[in-house]
């Protein structure tokens, strides 16, 4: 077992564990988007970051791909982290502004709206599609081609694959593609009907002070009381 | 199969042989750059003149690696001399055999002169370029034929790994290597020992070496160059590493676009093999290891270890998430050691000479040399090597050369498009890991972009990000995404589209992407945008704000340089484009249309338009002035003027202070909205400093008198006469009913020269002199005559002076070099200053005045003392220091000074209210031009101190703008528009011959005996062919059409 500290708290990990599967073992609610159980971890969407490190080393990685290690001090919720995350929603959103997934995913974190450009360009290159085909469903119909802004994903050559059978899994698990959500309001711009605050602790201090899911639990139970 | 012993006496021998050989041996550079230049066939000609002369067992000839200077190739070298010749030609072989080998004589027109001294330099060490650099990884690539390995072996080359094979340990090799110091040449700056050491203690029977060749930066090609130049020491490197490490298998990921890199290092890895120094049981010492090349495609991102290892592994160019670092689990999923070019080849010189010698050279954490290929905006471009802790300084001005064309140096950006943008503030920074990091910057692999003022710092962040965009491997959203965003913003500010709030969403992303990223791509990918960010917001806001791009690149918002450039926005492109086409007529409204001086402006105007001037690029700029001298000439002989008399629409009466190019543009623009405008004068001619300041033969009263008329005639009332402060009052103006007052009263007041015996007698302030002149008053000046100062004012007096009845010589003092003085300066600084010196006026200059001599209170002359151009200050401009003891005397009977001019506000009484700054300038706010007292506005020199004419001018335009905003209760807030011709006129075809003889004319100009005590204009003006010529060589900027991505 490897002893590391998670959020100011001595834990354990099994040797080969990453870091998300760390924290969601010990409960700590840490969003993803290209990560899905059964799929090999891959760290496109830079969602699930978290800060590792002390000091000026202290950096951010994705902890869907980084590894526990011994002694290694994480911090899952830290303003660093939730500024880096809102600004990743943010561009989610002004790609693909129609996908109830992100739009659940930006309301999580009280991005109610993106200030860059609207773009319906949909497809995030998330490549659960690409996995699920390969590891899944031993297709392998569909991968990545080219580089940089021309990056798509395709069948070769971008014909019809003969290892297509059509079974629909890249389909089923596409955030973007299914689950449309056009509401009442403009493309990128989030109607925030299933709301739910960002830790309001934050403000005050360097790390939040509990991770009940959803957040601000505490304020609510306030609330009611008065 | 040699032995450890055979190879041993294989160098010592071909070392022997080596400096046994006295012959001369005639180098000429074959690196990339001079091969481009046509080094093949320069070799190719030597050998043949070698032996058309049967020399060849007299003279050497070898086809050596880079020499780095590359500006000057194709470069030749004749040891053991070490003559340097530069843009050696074809023609110029048959002389530099009989002369330099034969007759053992230099051949002065080949040799490099040095700029600064215009010094011929013979030989290769004394050259500037050279001097400040510490060459110990390429020192032996200027004297080795790197597809010959026995020339490798001549200069001691495989001794360190002989050394090393023979008697080391892995520990101990590791050791060497730790001591020195020497740090990742890629970029990231890890200490080497430390890496080879992880690999070296990482489970495993299996490691790989691998060499990073993929060097993709814009304008990088150090590394190439080692290739290309000594691949031997990048071989040997590894072999030692391999032997330190434990790998038995190498790999060298070099580009595909770099076929003589390529070519050699095969060459070499086969030669190798040959001498058994590659291979199984390699010297018989039991001891395997074998080398590979993998040619990459070119991705940028390749250059990222874990991206390599897939492309090496045949996969997808994708980094991967470390830990696992590839020393733990690397190629093939072994522990890989992955090193650059440079680390490796400066292996064996670590080796062989001590880790002590090495770790001497640079500082306390990084050590060693760096090799930067410099490029851009610089003199001296080519690849140079210095010693890490030199400061940025040293290497862009004593070696570079400092930059083109006299321009101003704005930054330099090093780490290729991943690193930052330093300004000239951080010259002096000492060039290390940590220093560079600091500011924002980073060592990357040795990249070094210099830029100019002409450069856009907004333009250049887009032109990185343009390039990252397609060059990130695109996997992680954010740098996928986050670099096309910021692309995005980027593009929308330089078009004039951007907002306030666009820069913080640019930081705030770019911070971001930072962040979020996995590789050091993306990790680095916002540098650009952050430095530029950091130190050079100013333009941003620029761009945002205010719609200006200071460098005048952007073309959505420049349009035209010429027009983007010019203070009151004349349309230069498309009033020559109609002078072109011969409708001089359309081409003078088009002038009118935006200037109420017009042929004033046509004979004073500095003319900044012709600054950016597109063609004065690779020639000389328009001469945009005398075309507009030529409509308006063409105007004035046919009757066009400005529509007369404008409708009185508007109730408000409003006042002028000052009748100069600024108050007479107000009063126009005024007149032009309606208001009933009066301009006070307290001279007795109108025109202010055009009638007072500029003399008769740069400015006829003729032509001052009709612009002035013009304006009377559109509406505007002038009264002279009539001086604030004593004629009248402001508070009286408002009682009068005036509901708003323009101040713009100039700059009168000469500045003193604090010198003893400048009071009294025989001394005279320029600006009064030329004013007691221009007013026909008596100037009394005596037969010698000094000025002192080198702008207009001063070159003004000198030719007033010669001209007045009774003057003999006249002598102008300045303290600088004729480049920097101020006074107007057309094609490399002629115009006024060469006016005046065919007129004989006498320029002294880096001469100061020390004191006036004075004898029974007379003035007889002055003593000077002789400069020297000093160190440079703060604004990177040299300052002149006095050179002790050079004193000497100008005999003299009048002095004048000119040394500047500064309003004089003593007429504002202090309870007026308007507020004063310690120079004597009215403080305004500078984009309405309201004084913080209601009503009264202020603007030309009275705020700015003494300036040209048409910012004067423009001063008053934005004035008459803002009244009119704020007499009719608008919001006082300045809007700006981008930069667009009102009208797009067809662009001419012209033939390449027809451009080819095209030249920008010299203007007709009286004759030196015309001139003799004479006030007639100098100037002549151009007739119509040479203007329709001049025109057509124009180049349509505003016509360009958009770039194409």
């Amino acid at each position: 077992m490897l002893k590391l500290k998670l959020n100011g708290v001595d834990v354990q990990a099994e040797e080969g564990w990453t870091l998300l599967e760390t924290a969601r073992f010990y409960g700590l609610p840490i969003p993803t988007l290209c990560h899905y159980e059964g799929l090999s971890p891959y760290g496109a969407c830079r969602l699930c970051l978290v800060e590792i490190g002390t000091g000026p080393n202290a950096k951010l990685v994705s902890s869907c791909t980084y590894p526990a290690e011994e002694g290694l001090e994480v911090r899952t919720h830290t303003r660093r982290v939730s500024a880096a995350r809102k600004m990743v929603v943010e561009l989610l959103l002004a790609t693909c502004p129609d996908s109830k997934t992100i739009q659940d995913l930006a309301a999580s974190m009280e991005v109610q709206k993106t200030r860059f450009k609207v773009r319906h360009d949909d497809c995030i290159l998330c490549g659960l599609c690409v996995r699920m085909c390969s590891e899944q469903m031993s297709g392998k119909a569909i991968g990545f081609v080219n580089r940089g802004e021309t990056r798509k994903i395709t069948t070769p050559f971008d014909i019809r694959s003969e290892e297509c059978r059509l079974c629909g899994g890249c389909m089923y698990i596409c955030p973007a593609c299914q689950l449309r959500c056009q509401g009442p309001d403009a493309p990128g711009v989030v109607c925030g009907s299933c709301l739910n605050v960002s830790p309001v602790c934050l403000e005050e201090y360097e790390d939040a002070l509990c991770y009940l899911d959803p957040c601000c639990q505490c304020l609510k139970e306030e609330v009611k009381k008065k | 199969m040699k032995t450890i012993e055979d190879l041993k006496n294989i160098i010592e021998t071909k070392m022997r042989e080596r400096s046994a050989d006295k012959k001369p041996c005639i180098t000429v550079c074959s690196g990339t750059g001079c091969h481009a230049y046509g080094c093949e066939k320069v070799v190719k000609a030597f050998s043949d003149e070698i032996n058309k002369k049967s020399l060849n067992d007299k003279v050497n000839i070898r086809a050596t690696g880079c020499h780095g200077f590359c500006e000057r190739g194709p470069i030749v070298v004749i040891h053991p001399a070490g003559i340097f010749y530069q843009k050696v030609k074809i023609e110029d072989i048959p002389e530099i055999v009989s002369e330099s080998i034969v007759n053992n004589r230099v051949i002065d027109r080949l040799l490099y002169i040095d700029p600064n001294t215009g010094e011929k330099i013979v030989h290769e060490k004394d050259v500037p370029f050279y001097k400040k650099q510490q060459r110990i990884i390429f020192e032996n690539n200027g004297f080795i034929d790197p597809e010959n390995i026995n020339d490798y072996l001549a200069v001691g080359g495989y001794k360190a790994f002989i050394k090393v094979l023979s008697s080391s340990s892995p520990e101990e090799i590791i050791s060497t290597v730790k001591q020195s110091g020497l740090r990742g040449r890629g970029g990231a700056g890890f200490p080497t020992a430390y890496k080879w050491e992880f690999c070296k203690k990482s489970k495993g029977d299996v490691k790989y070496l691998i060499c990073n060749a993929d060097e993709g930066d814009p304008g990088a090609y150090m590394d190439r160059s080692l290739l290309e130049g000594n691949p031997h020491a990048v071989l040997e490197g590894m072999l030692i590493g391999a032997l330190a490490i434990g790998a038995k298998e190498g790999y060298i990921y070099v580009r595909n676009e770099y076929p003589l890199a390529v070519k050699n290092i095969s060459l070499a890895i086969d030669q190798a093999k040959q001498f058994g120094l590659l291979g199984e049981d390699i010297l018989g010492s039991g001891f395997n290891f074998d080398i590979n090349i993998v040619k990459g495609a070119g991705a940028f991102v390749c250059g990222e270890e874990t991206a390599l290892i897939a492309s090496v592994e045949g996969r997808f160019g994708e980094p991967r998430q470390r830990p696992p670092y590839p020393v733990q689990k690397g190629l093939w999923g072994k522990p890989t050691n992955i090193n650059n070019v440079e680390t490796w080849a400066n292996i064996p010189l670590i080796i062989k000479n001590g880790a002590d010698w090495f770790s001497r050279i640079g500082t306390e954490t990084s050590k060693g040399t760096k090799i930067f290929s410099l490029v851009g905006k610089i003199n001296n471009t080519g690849l140079v090597e210095v010693p890490m802790g030199i400061k940025l300084r040293e290497i862009i001005e004593d070696i570079g050369g400092g930059i083109p064309k006299g321009k101003k140096f704005k930054a330099v950006q090093t780490g290729g498009p991943s690193g930052g943008c330093m300004p000239a503030k951080l010259l002096d920074l000492p060039v290390d890991y940590e220093k560079l990091t600091e500011v924002g910057s980073m060592m990357g692999s040795g990249g070094m972009v210099v830029m100019d003022e002409d450069t856009c710092m907004v333009d250049v962040a887009k032109y990185f990000l343009n390039f990252l965009k397609d060059e990130s491997c695109g996997k992680c959203f954010t740098c996928r995404e986050g670099i096309v965003r910021m692309l995005e913003i980027v593009t929308d500010i330089t078009d004039g589209k951007g907002t306030m709030a666009d820069i913080q969403l640019l930081e705030e992303l770019a911070r971001t992407v930072k962040d979020s990223t996995m590789c050091g791509l993306g990790q680095s990918a916002p540098n650009p945008v952050l430095s530029t960010l950091r130190y050079f917001r100013d333009e941003y806001e620029a761009h945002i704000k205010y719609k200006r791009c200071p460098a005048v690149v952007c073309k959505k918002i420049i349009s035209s340089p010429c027009q983007h450039t010019c203070p009151i926005n004349q349309e230069g492109c498309v009033y020559i484009a109609l002078i072109a086409r011969g409708e001089f007529a359309k081409a003078a409204e088009i002038i009118l249309k935006d200037n109420p001086l017009p042929s004033i402006c046509a004979r004073v105007c500095h003319h900044p338009c012709e600054s950016k001037c597109r063609a004065g690029e690779s020639g000389d700029p328009i001469s945009i002035r005398a075309l507009k001298r030529f409509a308006m000439d063409y105007a004035t002989a046919h009757g066009i003027r400005p529509k007369k008399g404008f409708q009185k629409t508007r109730e408000e009466k409003v006042a002028i202070i000052g009748s100069g190019p600024s108050g007479l543009t107000c009063g126009f623009y005024l007149a032009q909205k309606g208001y009933e405008v009066t301009i006070y004068e307290s001279a007795p001619v109108a025109g202010g400093m055009l009638a007072l300041g500029i003399p008769e033969h740069r400015l006829p009263r003729k032509m001052l008198n009709a612009d002035i008329e013009a304006i009377k005639s559109a509406g505007v009332t002038i009264k002279t006469n009539q001086a604030l402060g004593k004629d009248f009052s402001l508070d009286e103006l408002f009682k009068k009913g005036y509901q708003a007052v323009f101040i713009a009263t100039g700059a009168y007041k000469s500045w003193k020269l604090g010198i003893p015996g400048e009071e009294g007698e025989g001394v005279l302030e320029s600006m009064k002199f030329l004013i007691a002149v221009n007013l026909g008053k008596e100037a009394k000046i005596g037969k010698r005559v000094g000025i002192i100062g080198g702008g207009n004012a001063a070159v003004d007096s000198s030719r007033v002076s010669i001209r007045l009845p009774g003057c003999e010589k006249v002598s102008i003092i300045y303290r600088r070099t004729k480049t920097e003085m101020p006074a107007f300066k057309e094609r490399g600084g002629k115009k006024e200053v060469e006016d005046a010196l065919e007129e004989g006026i006498d320029i002294k200059l880096l001469t100061a005045p020390v004191k006036v001599i004075r004898e029974n209170g007379k003035l007889v002359g002055i003593e000077c003392i002789r400069m020297e151009m000093g160190e440079p200050d703060e604004s990177g401009r040299r300052r002149p220091v006095p050179v002790p003891g050079s004193e000497f005397k100008i005999e003299l009977d009048t002095l004048i000074l000119a040394i500047g001019e500064q309003p004089d506000t003593s007429f504002l009484s202090e309870d007026c209210g308007v507020d004063i700054s310690k120079s004597g300038t009215i403080l305004v706010n500078p984009e309405t031009l309201l004084t913080n007292k209601e009503g009264v506005f202020a603007g030309g020199d009275v705020v700015t101190g003494a300036n040209t004419v048409v910012e004067a001018m423009a001063a008053g335009k934005v004035a008459s703008e803002s009244i009119d905003r704020y007499l009719k209760g608008e919001s006082m807030a300045r809007t700006y528009e981008v930069t667009k011709p009102s009208i797009l006129v067809e662009a001419l075809e012209l033939t390449e011959e027809e451009l080819a003889s095209l030249e920008r004319p010299d203007m007709p100009s009286l004759s030196i005996e015309e001139r003799h005590k004479s006030f007639k204009e100098v100037e002549l003006g151009l007739d119509e062919k040479m203007a329709m010529q001049e025109a057509r060589r124009c180049l349509r900027c505003e016509l360009e059409p958009e770039e194409i991505d």
